[in-house]
């Protein structure tokens, strides 16, 4: 092989390429294939990128609305306005154009109250017909699962065909390098596989003016050739290793239905049998076990906050809560809120920790199928994991914290206690115990936007490895493949 | 026969290959069973502690309040729904719709798009069940296992001498057909006999997937080898069955799905939950009394209890949430609906699609589907109902609320159904 190397004349691999490119236009099933193939590639592009602009125009049209509807309501209770709530969206990120990951399986709307955290609702999937028993409509799935058949079932042939006419030994005889021969039938391939990605790339452009950065773009698309290339190394070498045709397609679309097919849903079996996760009911139980213990907000009577009383009351120097010089009903909102708000982040945060804990034990699987590793690399760098919306989860119940204080230390200070205490005496009473609407300025334009593109890029460098390891691997394998040239 | 059949057997263990692919196969229908039943039994234990942990609730607050309108605004009522025997062979959407809920007497429309669902990673890839083994992986299975049966012995050079000596078409193919396509099904169907037996699935469900089983795998066999009966090219036999195979289990589905996707009209989720939020904070800025009477008009037994003498009283506080479900009930009937017709569609698609049908007959028969779900919510909203009706005269104070009244409240048992 090492003289070999040297031997590599550009000319010969060209000329190699060029006749396999000219066999398979002379085949009836490579043709229809490629074009099959190819209409898959531009039809998912073009309706994915278009579906996500308008989308994206959708969530932001909605999300303008809801922070509107919000500082435009009337004078009330401040209190009301916490169960009033806040809706925010989730707007996608410029790469979910063409791999949407988890979004179509989580919620992509969020109700922001007080005194809870509520889950994403109204997933996309649960409004599809249920027939999309393998995959969706989206670029991605082609390329990852659809894009390797194409090129098995094109290339199967490119050393045994040679093999099985005979002319393999022709090839050898007249003083072909292996070097060349494979090189060569691998640039045939990888003509195909760039083909495919083209669409891909072209994408690219309105990713970018979306604002996607070039270094996670580059490694986005970077990826999928590196994933598409393992393949052609794979198909080479089976090709070459096969006795016969039958052999190598039979080897191949057997390869391909465990990689793609087979074992990402073995890793989910695998990860909800090995890490199993309680359910958000269940932690609920919990939770509202824990909160009890705390005392009902909207009670300011409630023994649990008898010792805040007799503090405040000390430290002002009064004897009646009547007499503090703020609204002990707000104060006791805003102490609770916050206890309770750590009990359900604490519970919040172990959730995110077991779904991790199951998607990372998942995406060992990567290291036995580089369909699984591309499609993490993919979703990390696209910014459309289980990560990302777990961020989403956390920025928003951020916003929502932040908000619900801001209302109740406006409860505390703008409130009169004596109001507030009477404010269900009758309707008149009630009309005093209200604030003005311009303190519901509290919440601030929300715009959910994709994680740095250093920290993606970082995050994705284990899937990255798996893919290079599988790259280098079958390197070494068709080095080690020679001795069936002959 | 036997002897053809057993001579034909003798062959299909000398090869290495089709040993390896039968072998796989019962060992991908027995990890698909075993996870599967593993997930179910998990659901089970789930259901159980759920309804432990529920009673434990219940107590905590039967303690702590005592008047009907805090009781129902604190009591949380669980609801579940129980997977059936045969779930574990098509886990079906079970990861997508939620099967547990927990409610309360607040607006419905506000609780129950709540959805306690698996890790969002792991649905978006898909589980490996039974169904799935049989819908779409089976097919290239017989492609892989009966395509090569002539073109085989053609390109071997025996086809000539073959047909020649043997007696007829039958014994020459008709027997090796029969003995790979009867190991391929039984190396899937007996892993999910055990796990039958361990579910007590009863004998006329088995015997009906066993028959749905044989009848999908037969039809794809027939196709094989109709595909095959000329060809001399082993590989463009399988290239093309395989590529018929992409078009029915992705290209169809999806595009199908498209279709119907753009051509639906839905509701916006959270339009209703928009929608249901504004009518339920508006009663507290407009006067009391418009709330009740237009309450009134849907309940007017209770028209001489509906004065309001305090700035609060809880069936002032019922009224208006029961206000705000009816304020969008027009819209989550459409949003239902719209499921259902996507369901309805989905089926016209299936024709279509031999693995989209089979997976549905499947997940069907398992209750495990899209409709089952709808279903569950169905009787959520029943229970719901059924609650604000036992609810009501107690906080128009028709009646005094005690023990005995308690021992009364409705049970969502009553109300599960699959």
């Amino acid at each position: 092989m090492k003289q070999n190397l040297k031997s590599i004349q550009p000319v010969i691999i060209w000329e190699i390429a060029r006749d396999e490119w000219r066999y398979w236009f002379r085949s009836k099933l490579a043709v229809v294939a490629l074009l099959i193939g190819l209409a898959c590639t531009v039809l998912t592009v073009v309706v994915s990128v278009g579906d996500a602009v308008e989308l994206e125009h959708q969530r932001g049209h909605a999300q303008q609305q809801s922070e509107q509807t919000f500082v435009n309501q009337p004078d009330r209770h401040p209190h009301r306005m916490v169960h009033y709530g806040h809706y925010v969206f989730k707007t996608p990120p410029p790469l979910g154009m063409v791999d949407p990951g988890v979004d179509s399986h989580t919620g992509n709307a969020i109700f922001l109250e007080g005194h809870r955290q509520n889950s994403a609702t109204f997933a996309d999937q649960k409004q599809s017909s249920g027939t999309t028993i393998l995959g969706a409509l989206t670029p991605a799935f082609v390329l990852q699962v659809l894009a390797p058949l194409l090129l098995v079932i094109m290339g199967y042939g490119v050393v045994s065909r040679e093999r099985e006419t005979q002319t393999l030994s022709i090839l050898a005889a007249q003083g072909l390098g292996y070097g060349n021969l494979i090189l060569g039938k691998i640039s045939a391939l990888l003509l195909v596989a760039m083909l495919m990605l083209l669409p891909l790339a072209i994408a690219g452009v309105p990713v970018f003016l979306h604002g996607e950065p070039l270094l996670t773009l580059s490694m986005f698309l970077f990826s999928y050739l590196l994933y598409l290339s393992i393949w052609i190394l794979i198909i080479v070498s089976v090709s070459l290793w096969a006795k016969s045709n039958s052999i190598s397609f039979s080897t191949l679309a057997f390869t391909w239905l465990v990689l793609c097919i087979l074992m990402p849903r073995v890793a989910t079996n695998a990860a909800g049998v090995m890490v199993p996760a309680a359910g958000k009911l269940e932690k609920d139980f919990a939770v509202v076990a824990e909160l009890r213990q705390l005392g009902d907000g909207h009670n300011a009577k409630d023994e649990a906050f008898a010792q805040l009383k007799t503090e405040l009351l000390n430290k002002h120097n009064v004897n009646r809560v009547e007499d503090l010089p703020l609204n002990f009903r707000g104060l006791v909102a805003l102490k609770s809120e916050a206890e309770m708000t750590d009990i359900l982040n604490r519970y919040a945060e172990d959730r995110m920790r077991e779904e991790l804990q199951q998607s990372f034990f998942a995406r060992q699987f990567g290291w036995l199928s580089p369909q699984v590793a591309l499609r993490t690399l993919s979703m990390l760098t696209a910014g459309t994991s289980l990560e990302t919306h777990h961020r989403f989860l956390r920025e928003t119940e951020n916003l929502r914290f932040t908000f619900v204080q801001k209302l109740n230390q406006a409860h505390t200070n703008k409130l009169n206690y004596i109001d507030d205490v009477n404010r269900n005496k009758s309707q008149e009473a009630g009309q005093i115990a209200r604030i003005s609407a311009k303190n519901w300025n509290v919440i601030e334009g929300f715009m959910f936007r994709p994680s740095p593109s250093k920290e993606r890029a970082l995050k994705a460098m284990t899937p990255l490895a798996q893919l290079l390891l599988w790259f280098g691997l079958f390197c070494i394998f068709l080095r080690n493949l020679q001795r069936h040239y002959s | 026969m036997i002897r053809h059949i057993m001579r034909e057997w003798r062959f299909l263990l000398g090869q290495n290959n089709l040993v390896i692919l039968l072998c796989l196969c019962c060992a991908l229908s027995s990890f698909a069973i075993y996870s599967g039943h593993q997930e179910i039994t998990a659901q089970h234990f789930t259901i159980e502690r759920l309804q432990l942990a529920q009673q434990q609730d219940q107590e905590d607050i039967l303690a702590k309040y005592k008047t009907p309108g805090s009781l129902a605004y604190y009591q949380f009522h669980l609801t579940y729904q129980t997977p059936s025997n045969l779930s574990f062979a098509a886990l079906g959407e079970r990861d997508l719709y939620p099967w547990k809920h927990r409610i309360r007497m607040l607006a419905l429309e506000g609780q129950i798009y709540e959805s306690d669902v698996a890790n969002p990673e792991l649905a978006y890839i898909g589980k490996f069940d039974f169904s799935f083994l049989i819908s779409v992986l089976a097919p290239l299975f017989v492609i892989l296992m009966l395509h090569d049966i002539v073109a085989n012995e053609r390109s071997n050079g025996r086809y000539e001498l073959l047909v020649v000596t043997a007696s007829g078409s039958i014994v020459l193919w008709g027997y090796k057909t029969l003995v790979r396509f009867l190991m391929l099904s039984l190396s899937m169907l007996v892993p999910f006999y055990v796990g039958a037996a361990l579910n007590d699935v009863p004998l006329h469900d088995v015997f009906y997937v066993s028959i749905l089983v044989l009848a999908y795998l037969a039809f794809w066999a027939v196709l094989t080898l109709w595909f095959g009966r000329h060809s001399i090219f082993a590989p463009r036999i399988a290239a093309t069955l395989i590529g018929f195979w992409v078009a029915v289990t992705c290209v169809i589905p999806i595009t199908g799905n498209v279709l119907i996707e753009k051509n639906i009209e839905v509701p916006k989720g959270s339009e209703i939950l928009l929608l249901q939020r504004e009518t339920v904070n508006q009663a507290w800025d407009i006067p009391a009394e418009t709330s009740l009477t237009e309450f009134i008009k849907t309940h007017p037994e209770y028209e001489a209890y509906a004065e309001m003498s305090e700035g609060f009283h809880w069936k002032w506080y019922y009224a208006f949430q029961q206000l705000g479900d009816e304020a969008v009930a027009h819209l989550a009937f459409d949003y239902r609906n719209a499921i259902q017709t996507k369901f309805d569609l989905g089926n016209y698609i299936a024709m279509f699609s031999p693995p989209v049908l089979m997976q549905r007959q499947l997940s069907r028969m398992a209750q495990t589907d899209a409709i089952s779900a709808l279903r569950y919510e169905q009787s959520i909203r029943d229970f719901h109902q059924a609650l604000r009706l036992y609810y009501y005269p107690y906080l128009f104070e028709l009646h005094s609320f005690d023990e005995s009244a308690l021992a009364e409240m409705p049970q969502y048992q009553d109300f599960a159904r699959l």
